[in-house]
Order: C-alpha cells, then structure tokens, then sequence
C-alpha cells in the first residue's frame, strides 16, 4: 500500500524527469565515480532518485560540510574489504604510535559526521579512527542476510577486515547505540583485538521483557503498531521524499540544538537525512536484527557472561535516556571478576556524545588514558 | 470536598528564602552526584538547580502524582528550586506548587474536569463545555491570595505570543489576578479551548506548548517532568527498546505505542481510573528519580511494593526498609493522620487498583477515589444502558442546537467585560490579514513581470548539459526534481518572507542578467540558491522547446 502511495505520487515527477535527457547522463556520471551503490534496475530507478532527493554526492557534500568545521587534522578515505565493499574511515592520526587507537562506530542512521563535536578533543593524545558501518553513511551498502545471527556475523567480519586492511593490533573500542552492540559482538568474536570496550547508550542489551504491559492500550493503536511492525524503521522518510528533509528539521528540531556550538543551520540534519535516504541496506539488517518494538532478537546480556573476563567494559550512559541505564549493573552482575563500570552523564539524552559534548569527551578520554 | 486544607498549605516562614541562601545551601543538600557533576564547566552549577514540567492537557494528573512525590520525599527540591518552569497543565501545576495550593485538591479538580469532559456525547468538544472558565474558577479557589508574592521571580510560565508565535516566559506577576490570567493564557489551546486567545497585560497569548513546551530544558540542572516517555528526567518508563524520538517544542516523544495512547488522552481524557492511575505512574516516575540519583533522605517513608509491580523494579530496588521513627515533631502528627486515613480507606469501596492505594499519600489517594467513585443512583445506571446511549447519540442533531444555543448565551454573558477589548484585536487581526493578502498579491504580481523578463533571457542561453549544478539542499541534477515540490508545498506558512526573497532574488538577477551566465557556471557561489518554483517553469518551457 505505502509503495502504491509512493509510485502514486512519483507519478507527478515522472514527465518532469523524462524530459531532461541531461539529467540522467549527469547522474550516471555521478555514480561512477561512487560505484558499488546498486540500485534497482530499468524504469523504476529512473525516477526514484527523482522522488528523494539525494544521492552520495549530496551525502559526500553534507558530510564535507560538517567536516569543514574540525580543526584537527584528519585524513578520510575508503577501506577496501572482502567483496567488494569498502568502509569511508576517518583517521585522525596522531604520532603517538604506542597508544592503543580510539575505534568510534556509530549508532543507527548515523555516521561519522556526528562525532563532529568529540573528534577534536578525543584525538588529542591518541590516534582516533572513526568509521561509517557496512551499509551505512558512505560505506558500502550490501545486501544482508536476513538471518539476525548471520547479518551480525556480517557486520562483525565488516569491521575485523577492515581493523586487517588498516593493520592495527588492539584497539579501544567505542559503540553507539547499534555500534555499540556491534562493538560487544565484536570483541566476544575477537577479544584479543579489544582492549577496553566503551558502550554509550547501547542498543540491544536486554530481553525482551514478557507481554506484561502496565497499561492497557486500546485496539486501534495496537492495530496501527502491528500495521506498521513491518516497514523499515525509517522508511517513512523515504516514502515522504522531497518531504524528507523537512521532516527531519521538524520532528527533530533538537539535532539542531545539539550542534549549535558548531552550526547554526540544519547542516547535521541534512547529513542524517542523506544517510538515511540511500538504499537502506544496514537499516533492513538493523530490522532483521529486531523484534517488536525495539528490541534485539538476539540480546547481548544472554551472550555477555561468555565474553574474555579481561576485557573492562565502561558503559555511558545518559541521565534523561529513554534507553535502560541499568545495563551496566547488569553486566556487572554477570560479570563478578571482570572490571565494569557504569557512568552516568547528567542532562543527556541518548545522543550522549551530542548533547553535552565536554563531560563526554573528558570521561572518554579517561577512560582511554587508563588504558595507556 | 473542595474545602481548603490547612495541613496542605506550607507553612509561609518554610518558604521564602532568598536565592543566595539557596545557592549556599546547595552543595549541602543533596548528597547524590546529579548536580555537581565533577568536571563540569558549566556556570549553572553554581545558581542551584530548577524544575521544568511540560506542558499536556489532561495528563497533568502526572504532574500533580510526581509533583507530591518530591514535595514529601525531598521537599527541598521543589522549596529550593531556583525556579520552576512550566507550559500549560505544566504551568498549572508549578502554580499550585509555589502558591502552596494543596495538590490533592488539584488532582480532584482535573478529575472532575474530566469527568465534565467527558459526560457529553460530543467530549470536551460540546459547546456547553467552558474549560477556561472551569479552570479559572478552579485557580482562584485553589490559589491563595498572595500566590502572586510567592510566584514572582521563582515560577516561570510558557506563553506564546500570537502576533509572532515566539515564546515568552513570564516570572514577575503583580496580582494573584495577573497570574491567574497568565496561567489561562498557556492553557489555552486554540480552538480547542476557544476561537479568541486571552491576553495578559494586553498582549495576546496562546498556550506555551505551541513554543516551547519544556522549558529551559537544555541546561542540565533542570529536572524535567513529563507524562510521555522519553528524554525526561521524570518520565514513564516505556515498556518498548525504541530510540526513535519525535522532538515537539522541546519535549521528546519516544516512538511507542504507549505515547500514542497518551497523546490521544492529553485533549480527550480518559476515565478518571486512568488517570489515576497515571498520577500514580508521576509518583513512582519521581520515586525512582529520586532513588537512583540518592536523594531519597528525608520525610516520611512507607512501605513500597513496588516489587509487585514488574519484575525489573525488583532487580532496580531490591528492598525498602521502613523507617518510621523519624525523627522530627510533625512526622508522628502525619503518621498519625495517615493511619487515620488508612482505616477511613479500608472502609470504603476502592474502584482503583490495590496497588495504587498502597502507593499513594493517603490524601492524594482519597481526592483519586472520590473521583473515581461511580454515580450509583438509578438515572446513572439508566444512562449507561447501550439503547439509552444509543438514543442519545441519536438525539444529537435536535438537543445540540438547544443545548449549543444556550451555552452561547452563557458565554455571550460571561463575555460581556472582554467584548470592546476583543472586538478591538479582532479588528486589528482583520486589517493585518488583509493588508498582507494585498502586499502577498503585490508581490505576486512583482514576481511575475519580472519572470517574463526573466524567462525570456533564459531561453537564449539554455544550459550546456555538462555544467554540474550544485544546491545546498536540493537536487538540482534533474531540473525538474521534486524537490521543488516541497519548496512549493511545505513551506507555505512563511510564504510572506519566502516571496519576500524571491522577489529581491529575481530583481536581482534582473539587474545581473548579462552575467547570468557566469551565475551558473560559479553555481557554488550560491548563485543558484535561487528561487525553485520560477525557475522550474522555465526549465519546463525550455526543456520542451529543446
């Protein structure tokens, strides 16, 4: 039905889009030089492109912008890994060579544009690499298995090949919210490679709680849940296409706020909006990842208590969150003999990292300079 | 029931304190972290802390669950605050709070509220349902007379002005009147409430949710109330792993089901059992603030069961221990009433859940069950018979005219001080509308002569295909990209400044037409941030004359 609605409406962008024969050559010109991104064939990416107006130039355009303000030196570049994929880093590279590396993975429909507020304190003793994920921000965006084990495998491996291709021995590793559930899968596959795991605001961590709900909840509303269940979390935004950009301004006005230190329009809304318009590859793996609503199908905290004792875990959290901050104790609980600790930042939200830039970046870096 | 109770009221000399005595007072009062974060660079830290409560409609029974909890828990959070912000029913309940209004007798009076809500077949939608008015009503008898001493300078109210729409927080107040009218001025939700938004002062103002619904939110020592799960201090625990959030006006809505359902509920309120059941819900919201941030030190203890209630609370709070020998004269006194009150309880029939009255301050949770309590008489019964309700539901087309006819007149009566004031504004909002219409037309009018000229320099120099053009925003690969869709049809509320600037664009580029060219190839420049919608129709008659 939303695909009936969406083609209903790219009908009226159709004829506009069929008159311009330059702009298809200019467009393919475009993705040439992008590659991998593999769209839909024949007529129907004819005018797709057309609906959501985007593309990786404009995503490569957005993220420049963000990256123009960073006065730290920096280099990006893509990271080739097994079939063909590629991971966009950013590396921040710092001649202290004997320091373990600052890994930042990033949270879902995210990228490394958002840690705009926390590279240029974080790199300032040690090299920091930050990454977009498989089928996220301008890395590659593959087909994932639907399996939620073998999609995570994906992603675990994703990260492996590219800590190969990039040659590093250990590293720190700090995970947002799906980065850092990935971070945990991660280090319980290779736990020789981690030596300090971070969580901020991890997504994925507990049960799924039973079907025990504190207010009953009329049918109707139950009805447009289960309607909803199956779509891609964030495929409203695609279906709204030109729409998109407004949208996010609008539901998400304090993404705004958050960056105002550093941009005073809606620049880092603009990059999540062409983050998440391209074809939505690490999103369906997220989804397949999933079970109503939010919740991991396969949580860490079942899997925690198998992890290496000698990896510490600091999980951050932040004090407003709507994600549970008691992970931590519970980790802790399940791990009696290895160091974890919970901390707690004041007036944040879940964009920890975002909303109050300094306490977290000074406690990062704490945490980091325990490490060496 | 309405009566004033003394034993509600904090006592005046508690009260006033000046700030400085609460920023020397600060460190020493609250063991716990949460305020003096170590490290933290912010100058905040040193004016102490306030509280923000959102705005809701019918949800503030939340606030009013939440607001007791801190006022018996931890009375100095609320005493010490350095203010106390709020929008709409937020605002109501920051009143109650810093007049020392007994929050029992709110809490009745938003139930009784909802229960006139909803007794119509139409809800709070029937003509005969004058909100305002109730909640006026409600304020004065509830406020004591020097509310406006006590509030000035330590409760803040969200307004949005109506000439503009930005938002105004006002903190002074002269009169218990003026802060009356303020706190009507942020319940007032257009439309809904009334065609014609009160004013305050002589400005025109309409409820602070529509600007900011929390605020002062940002700063990180503002303990932030809200109904709806999501980014708040004191907020439902939802029961979903969601991390998708809608921001509105500043108060963060988490994706789930459970939101939903209480947006739907803010205007159109629920059973008075739900309700109070969400005042429960704000007591042990705050409880657990309280708990996890060690604040929990002081006043009176009872017993929780928590525990019973989900699995999880048991993991977060593993035992309470009951402290009843406090130390303290009026603590006795109050154990001693509460007893009382238990045994009053016990008696009666409870239409709520045991739980909530094992959970609540005996005073809140008798205001709850005279609420709840059902009408048990025979024409209550006969009207909750489905034929009966039927029947009435039928009958509406012939009782609505009568009924609505004669809370017109009501109204028009009630009306009668304001007219000459209204009728004055009404007129002015006429002649603005007007007057922007004409200019809107005006300028319309501007923009398209100067789109001939335009559009006929265009055609001449019709763009080589290589040539990339760049936009800050938009696609401009595909002339005709749907994005221009989105200029035309989104952004329609500020189309005044939108022609504004594009005619000065088009003027602009009349004047630059013999370098129009050189516009195209420095497209970074920002030279083709320009106007979508002319030149998309250009594009169109170019495209079909290549």
């Amino acid at each position: 039905m939303a695909g009936a609605a969406a083609f209903a409406l790219s009908l009226a962008v159709l004829p506009a889009a069929s008159q311009s024969p330059a702009a298809g050559g200019r467009h393919a010109c475009d993705m040439s030089d992008s590659e991998t991104a593999s769209e839909g064939s024949g007529w129907l990416s004819s005018w797709l492109p057309a609906w959501c107006p985007t593309s990786l130039p404009h995503l490569k355009d957005a993220e420049e912008k963000i990256l123009k303000r960073i006065t730290s030196t920096y280099s990006k570049q893509y990271v080739y890994i097994s079939n063909g994929n590629k991971i966009w880093t950013l590396t921040f590279s710092q001649d202290l060579s004997l320091k373990t590396p600052l890994i930042l993975l990033h949270g879902f429909g995210g990228g490394v544009g958002l840690w705009a507020l926390n590279f240029e304190d974080l790199c300032e003793n040690r090299t920091v690499y930050a990454i977009d994920l498989l089928g996220f921000g301008r890395s590659s965006r593959p087909h994932f298995d639907t399996d939620a084990e073998e999609a995570e495998n994906q992603f675990v491996e994703s990260i492996e090949e590219w800590r190969q291709a990039v040659g590093l021995d250990k590293m720190i590793f700090l995970g947002h919210n799906l980065g850092g559930f990935l971070a945990a899968a991660y280090s319980l596959k290779y736990p020789s490679r981690v030596k300090h795991l971070i969580l901020v605001e991890p997504w994925g961590f507990p049960e799924r709680p039973d079907n025990e709900q504190e207010r009953p909840i009329p049918i109707w509303i139950k009805a447009l849940g289960a309607m909803l269940s199956p779509f891609n979390p964030l495929a409203g935004l695609r279906l709204a296409g030109p729409f998109g950009l407004s949208l996010v301004q609008r539901l998400r006005p304090d993404f705004k706020r958050k960056y105002s230190s550093m941009f005073d329009d809606n620049t880092v809304a603009e990059y999540i909006y062409h983050c998440n318009v391209q074809s939505p590859s690490g999103e369906t793996a997220f989804k397949n990842m999933t079970i109503p609503y939010g919740w991991a199908k396969r949580p860490m905290l079942q899997r925690i208590s198998l992890m290496d004792q000698d990896i510490p875990i600091t999980v951050i959290y932040g004090a407003r969150s709507c994600i549970d901050g008691n992970s931590g104790s519970t980790i802790q609980s399940l791990r009696p003999k290895s160091y974890v600790k919970t901390i707690a930042i004041l007036g944040a939200g879940h964009y920890v990292y975002a909303d109050q830039p300094e306490d977290f970046n000074q406690k990062v870096k704490e945490i980091c300079d325990s490490v060496d | 029931m309405l009566c004033h109770d003394p034993g509600c009221l904090r006592l005046p000399e508690k009260r006033p304190r000046s700030q400085s005595a609460a920023v020397a007072a600060a460190p020493a009062l609250l063991p716990g972290c949460w305020l003096r974060p170590p490290g933290a660079g912010m100058l905040d830290d040193e004016c102490g802390w306030s509280v923000s409560f959102a705005g809701c409609g019918f949800l503030g029974v939340y606030h009013i669950g939440a607001a007791t909890c801190l006022q018996e828990r931890a009375p100095r959070i609320l005493r010490d605050a350095r203010r106390i912000y709020g929008a709409s029913a937020g605002a109501l309940t920051g009143a109650v709070l810093v007049g020392g209004g007994s929050l029992a007798e709110s809490c009745a009076d938003v139930l009784v509220l909802a229960k006139e809500a909803r007794k119509r077949n139409l809800g709070p939608l029937h003509p005969s349902f004058n909100i305002m008015k109730i909640i006026r009503d409600g304020l004065i008898k509830n406020l004591p007379e020097n509310t406006h001493q006590l509030a000035s300078g330590k409760l803040c109210i969200s307004l949005t002005r109506v000439s503009d729409g930005s938002n105004v927080l006002v903190s002074d107040f002269n009169s218990k009147e003026e802060i009356i009218q303020a706190l009507v001025c942020s319940a007032f939700v257009p439309i809904y409430c009334g065609l014609i938004p009160p004013s305050f002062r002589g400005v025109r103002y309409v409820d602070g949710g529509i600007s900011d619904n929390l605020p002062h939110h940002a700063s990180k020592n503002t303990i932030t109330v809200s109904p709806f799960s999501g980014e708040c201090d004191i907020c439902p625990k939802s029961n979903s792993a969601n991390f998708h959030e809608v921001n509105l006006t500043n108060t963060s809505i988490q994706f789930s089901l459970g939101n939903l359902y209480r947006l739907t509920q803010a205007l159109f309120p629920p059973e008075p059992k739900v309700l109070g059941e969400l005042c429960e819900q704000g007591y042990s919201d705050a409880l657990r603030f309280l708990k996890e941030n060690g604040i929990l030190n002081e006043s009176i203890y009872v017993d929780l069961p928590l525990a019973k209630r989900n699995p999880q609370d048991l993991i977060n709070y593993p035992k309470f221990t009951k402290k009843k020998n406090m130390p303290g004269n009026n603590t006795e006194e109050k154990m001693a009433n509460m007893g009382k009150f238990n045994d009053q309880l016990k008696q009666n029939m409870w239409p709520l859940d045991e739980r909530i009255v094992e959970t609540l301050p005996p005073k809140l949770r008798k205001a709850l069950q005279e609420a709840c309590k059902e009408k048990c008489g025979f024409y209550a019964q006969l009207s909750k018979l489905l034929p009966v309700r039927v029947m009435s539901y039928l009958m509406l087309p012939y009782t609505l005219p009568v009924e609505s006819a004669y809370s017109v007149a009501l109204r028009v009566v009630d009306w009668f001080p304001d007219i000459p004031d209204d009728v004055r504004w009404m007129q002015g909002q006429v002649y603005r509308i007007v007057g922007t219409v004409c200019s809107q037309a005006r300028n319309k009018l501007l923009r398209a002569c100067s789109k001939e000229g335009f559009g006929s320099l265009r055609k001449c120099h019709t763009i080589p295909p290589t040539i990339e053009l760049h936009s800050t925003c938009c696609c401009l690969k595909i002339p005709h990209c749907s994005a221009d869709l989105e200029s035309w049809l989104w952004d329609f509320p500020s189309c005044t400044d939108l022609t504004g600037k594009q005619v000065s664009a088009s003027k602009e580029k009349l004047s630059e037409s013999d370098s129009h060219l050189n516009c195209f190839t420095n497209s970074e420049e920002s030279g083709m941030e320009m106007d979508f919608d002319s030149s998309s129709e250009n594009s169109f008659q170019t495209a079909s004359e290549d």
